[in-house]
């Protein structure tokens, strides 16, 4: 359905309607103009030769106004609808888009380049988009416009009108021609852009080298070769570009030649048809406008042209999909993990053989050496990649509950805090109810907060740039502790904070989640004498038991803890 | 250099391009001249048909017909010429803006350049440069020419109907106006728009970026509202620009075709009084109708080239504000008559008397002297901020002592001419500034008289030698920052330093960001270039091989 364009067009039904009838209003209209200036002037030789009466010149004029006025607000009518239908396409394909996105997995994301493509794909809308736009105007206004323009001229004098239209094909054919020339000294343009500007960098970044070495005067000369040939070719690329539009103009309009030798010859009565003064002006303009609009057929083309490119690469990612993002019913259970063991798909096992379980309430501490797979085993609960050995959630295993049951029950928070450019309530909230103040105090966060300009509405910038790596890390932690799960899993939380006040988001972080399991993997041990249950993981293999047994069993684990 | 700002520049251009400024005033003259005549020549044929069918009618007429087409062509023929001579002259400034500001980078102190963000510069060069072309291509000079076209339009008019033009007259300030205010108008709502465009893409990446967590808490719907809500923003925004563009025109042509209703109701009127101001024939009343459509287009462009110029003038700001940036004091002059020869002869490689420097208000140096000898190594060893760089700085000649003297081989530092520079000491960098080219480039840095045997020499001395003939080009391979290791970019530094055989080496700080592998073989190469060389080093470390240490405190 959706990956279909007609599907976007019957959408947008009711404003195409709008589109179709003021655009058709606005381009038979048009020729109103001509028309009415043509018998304007008719009448007033008629009146100067006493052959008319002035009223006649003032119903002329009256109506004259009036269609003008209508035709030019049908004209304001299109426009403004034709960019509302393309602005909507462009939210709507956006938007099926997004979604598809947004409900795919890291894995999915990290393979095959997949997030690029989303990303592009994203960008190509807005060329689709615009094609589309270009696509519905130009029928209107070039296609209905020529071809009212050209009906008329032929309906005055056929003969007449073949002549003269023969030259804006002329021009545009010359035109299409001459593109591949501009195109060419265009793109001769860019590169050496491109190049001017990578001199510059250079220039500016190693200016102290240069000094240095002596090597200024032979830079400056280099950089002024730079410059020539820059000039040279923007010259090129700019001359193409603006001095020949009046060039196609003059061919174009050579069919006036002709139409005021035979037209002419009308009026005085020895031509192919008989023609009056008006007849002769309105001819005249109109196959003046008729050589401008033609200029615009070949925006068409290549907005078309466009377009289908663009949509030929969207086209497979525009499959609407419903996704179930039902509220989740939290419960708390009981963990049970046994046999665990982890290896990417393509080689190395991780670590095997992990066996614990936690009741709720339990704080589980994971530790070890550097690359001892602790990370990688706060990850397998999130099960982007299949694992070995069990997962029991209150009697379920975890691989055979679906993603959205699974997400409702372990929350995760990594390194990375992945924070959104936006402000730090919605960072906190993610859109839900709540008092954000209550969510900082327990990070111990609000007083920074509060002393911000804007409180908690202070928009934190991309990934959080305008926060401490602290701050980040505590803002991440709120947000965890708002979005509550039976399970939590915390990797390296306190990482950035002092002792003092990691032991108070600590207490709090219990108090909040008091009824949740939390994991917390670390390599700062000063918290783990108050853990129900510790894992030392060394070389892929773990040991479990109370921070007692472990500081018993494993020497390296009693010296790490000692050593804090 | 004497231009030192974007007027001077600008001048200097028209002055030695004299002739094709001659040429863009003559064009666009002759661009609003000859679009003037085709609607006269088009009243006076209209006029002649209204005569009747005799012969001089029908000479008259073909005499006219082929001279409203030779109009038309003519105008054709001269805009072209005139937008052809506008782009040469726009790049002519550009060119020489470019090189004023090149100009200006060469003479800054190095205190001022230390200031620039590389990407700064660039903006200004690349930039700024280009909104002043565009002053010309499609600002000041098209503005004028529009101008032109509307004051002669109205005068043409002011003969035909003099009625008209004083309407026009009274009607122009407030279609100018009109103008401006949907242009303003819709520069703001595009500006508003590209916020919201940013802020609407950047929530893709974003959303690829911690797609963990959305997931993890289940927040895609959220995200997908977020997302919406940043398109609406946008299209909030291009619907109000789409409401001034579509409501431009249409207001416009009504306007126009009110005033052509005026004018044919006022003509046919035959009231005598009315008549004196608005009596005209029909060819006349087709000419006048043909000028009242053309006046309105320059109008419209009037406006645009306002935009043009607004935003020219920030451009000319910011150029102006670079071109004031501290100049290096005209060359130091030195005694020039000594040779290359004669420094060798010198026993005191490097000597500071009494130096004092201070860094604005922080005074980094207080009456310090160093003196190295030929063939000495030494060492400079303290803590950050207590002058180590500041003193290579003053041997290297980029800062002036606040008071005392620097001298290199008995030369003042800061006299030494380019062309010696390389001949005399050699510097190798913290970090290693990689310049565009090949790898041989690297060593050689464009110094054309460097053979090829030496730049193989200076690298089999700094140990990279083998690295790069593994490479399948060798020394023309175009150099990358993926082609070599940190450590192999330090060796690289080491080779473009001793390349040309300098007696004096400064060393700073080489081996702070290397790992203990690649330190060694850093090591090894400083070993083997340091024989038979006076060598001054910044380090935080000593060790036996460190020779003369000189402890500095800072203050």
């Amino acid at each position: 359905m959706t990956d279909r364009i007609s599907y976007y067009f019957k959408r947008e039904w009711k404003i195409l309607l709008i589109i179709a009838v003021s655009g058709i209003i606005y381009n038979l209209g048009i020729l109103a103009g001509p028309l009415f200036e043509g018998k304007m002037t008719g009448c007033l030789v008629d009146i100067l030769g006493g052959n008319a009466g002035f009223s006649k010149m003032i119903m002329l004029v009256v109506s004259y106004v009036v269609v003008i006025a209508v035709v030019q607000i049908s004209r304001y009518i299109k426009r403004f609808y034709v960019r509302r239908f393309s602005n909507n396409v462009n939210k709507r394909m956006k938007s099926i888009l997004y979604k598809s996105l947004v409900n795919k997995s890291k894995t999915e994301l990290e393979q095959e380049g997949v997030g690029d493509v989303m990303t592009k794909a994203i960008l190509d809308v807005d060329d689709c988009a615009e094609g589309m736009r270009k696509f519905t105007t130009e029928i209107f206004d070039t296609g209905i416009a020529l071809s009212a323009y050209a009906g008329m001229l032929l309906y005055y004098d056929w003969r007449l009108a073949l002549i003269s239209m023969i030259f804006p094909p002329i021009s545009y054919f010359i035109a299409e021609k001459m593109k591949k020339v501009v195109q060419k000294t265009g793109t001769t343009f860019k590169e050496q852009a491109g190049i001017l500007s990578m001199a510059t960098l250079d220039r500016a970044s190693n200016a102290l080298t240069y000094r240095i070495y002596g090597c200024e005067q032979e830079r400056k000369e280099s950089y002024e070769k730079n410059l020539s040939a820059y000039e040279k070719s923007a010259v090129r690329a700019n001359i193409w570009g603006t001095a020949l539009p009046p060039v196609y103009r003059v061919i174009s309009m050579a069919g006036v030649l002709f139409i005021l030798y035979y037209g002419s010859k009308n009026v005085l009565g020895t031509g192919w048809k008989l023609w009056d003064i008006a007849v002769f002006t309105t001819f005249l303009s109109c196959f003046t406008k008729l050589s401008e609009k033609s200029s615009h057929a070949a925006n068409l083309f290549n907005a078309v042209h466009k377009a289908q490119v663009s949509w030929k690469r969207i086209k497979p990612l525009l499959k609407d999909i419903k996704y179930d993002n039902k509220a989740r019913t939290i419960t708390s259970g009981e963990l049970t993990v046994s046999g665990l063991g982890f290896s990417y798909p393509d080689g190395g096992k991780i670590f095997s053989d992990v066996t614990f379980s936690a009741k709720p309430g339990q704080i589980v501490g994971i530790t070890g050496a550097v690359a001892s797979g602790k990370s990688t085993l706060g990850k397998t609960f999130l099960c982007e990649y299949p694992y070995e050995g069990s997962i029991y959630f209150d009697g379920t295993e975890l691989r055979d509950m679906d993603s959205v049951c699974r997400a409702g029950l372990f929350g995760y928070l990594g390194h990375d805090p992945e924070l959104f450019n936006d402000s730090i309530r919605n960072n906190v909230l993610m859109g839900d109810e709540g008092d954000v103040w209550e969510y900082l105090r327990a990070v111990c966060l609000d007083g920074e907060v509060k002393e911000m300009e804007q409180g908690c509405e202070t928009v934190i910038g991309s990934t959080g740039i305008r926060l401490s790596g602290g701050q980040a890390q505590r803002l991440a932690l709120a947000r965890t502790i708002c979005h509550k799960r039976p399970v939590i899993i915390l990797d390296d939380p306190f990482s950035a904070l002092d002792r003092d006040t990691e032991n108070k988001v600590f207490d709090n972080l219990r108090r909040y989640a008091g009824d949740s399991i939390i994991i917390i993997i670390s390599h700062r041990l000063y918290l783990f004498s108050e853990f129900d249950k510790v894992i030392w993981m060394e070389n892929g293999r773990a040991v479990t038991g109370t921070h007692d047994e472990i500081m018993s069993k494993c020497s390296e684990y009693a010296d790490l803890y000692k050593r804090q | 250099m004497k231009s030192d700002n974007v007027t001077k520049v600008i001048l200097s251009v028209i002055r030695k391009h004299i002739i094709l400024t001659a040429g863009i005033i003559v064009a666009v003259a002759g661009a609003v001249i000859t679009s003037l005549i085709p609607p006269l020549i088009l009243a006076e044929i209209i006029d002649t048909i209204t005569q009747g069918n005799t012969l001089p009618v029908k000479v008259m007429l073909i005499f006219f017909i082929f001279n409203y087409f030779l109009f038309i062509v003519l105008t054709g023929f001269t805009e072209s010429i005139r937008e052809c001579l506008l782009t040469v002259f726009g790049q002519k400034i550009t060119h020489a803006l470019r090189s004023t500001l090149m100009d200006k980078l060469t003479h800054m102190t190095a205190e001022s350049l230390n200031h620039q963000e590389p990407g700064a510069v660039v903006s200004r060069f690349v930039g700024d440069v280009d909104t002043v072309e565009n002053l010309f291509t499609s600002g000041i000079i098209s503005m004028i020419a529009d101008a032109c076209r509307i004051i002669s339009i109205l005068a043409v008019i002011w003969f035909k109907n003099r009625g008209l033009a004083i309407v026009l007259f009274m009607l122009i300030p407030f279609i100018f106006w009109f103008t401006r205010i949907v242009q303003k108008n819709m520069l703001k709502a595009q500006l508003s728009n590209r916020i919201a465009v940013s802020r609407a893409s950047g929530h893709v990446p974003e959303t690829l970026h911690n797609i963990r967590t959305i997931h993890s808490l289940g927040k895609e719907k959220y995200m997908e509202e977020k997302y919406d809500t940043y398109i609406e923003e946008s299209y909030r925004a291009i619907e109000k620009t789409n409401f001034y563009d579509a409501l431009y025109s249409p207001i416009i042509l009504i306007t126009n075709a009110v005033v052509v209703a005026v004018v044919m109701v006022l003509s046919a009127s035959g009231s005598k009084n009315v008549l004196l101001f608005f009596g005209m024939t029909a060819g006349t009343a087709v000419a006048v109708i043909n000028y009242i459509s053309q006046i309105f287009s320059p109008i419209e462009s009037l406006g645009m080239e306002i935009q043009t110029i607004q935003s020219a003038v920030a451009g000319v700001h910011r150029i102006n504000e670079f071109l004031r940036f501290d100049e290096l004091p005209s060359e130091i002059k030195g005694d020039t008559h000594r040779s290359y020869e004669d420094y060798l002869q010198e026993d005191s490689v490097v000597s500071l008397k009494n130096v004092t420097f201070a860094y604005e208000d922080k005074k980094v140096l207080d009456n310090f002297n160093l003196e190295v000898k030929k063939g000495e190594q030494v060492t400079l060893h303290g803590r950050t901020g207590s002058g180590k760089s500041t003193v290579f700085k003053l041997i290297l000649g980029l800062y002036e002592p606040q008071s005392g003297e620097v001298y290199v081989c008995g030369k003042k530092a800061g006299s030494i001419s380019d062309s010696e520079k390389r001949k005399i000491f050699g510097y190798v960098e913290q970090t290693f500034h990689m310049v565009p080219g090949t790898v041989k480039d690297q060593i050689t840095l464009y110094d054309t008289e460097v053979s090829f045997e030496e730049v193989r020499a200076a690298a089999k001395m700094a140990g990279i030698d083998e690295t790069i003939m593994d490479f399948e080009n060798g020394y023309d391979t175009n150099c990358t920052e993926e082609l070599f290791s940190q450590g192999q970019l330090q060796l690289l530094s080491i080779a473009r330093a001793v390349v040309k055989k300098p007696m004096l080496l400064l060393l700073d700080e080489i081996t702070a960001n290397l790992d203990a592998q690649t330190e060694e073989s850093v090591m090894k190469a400083l070993k083997r270039v340091s024989e038979d060389r006076t060598v001054i080093s910044i380090s935080h470390r000593i060790n036996a091989e460190t020779g003369r240490v000189i402890n500095m405190y800072s203050f």
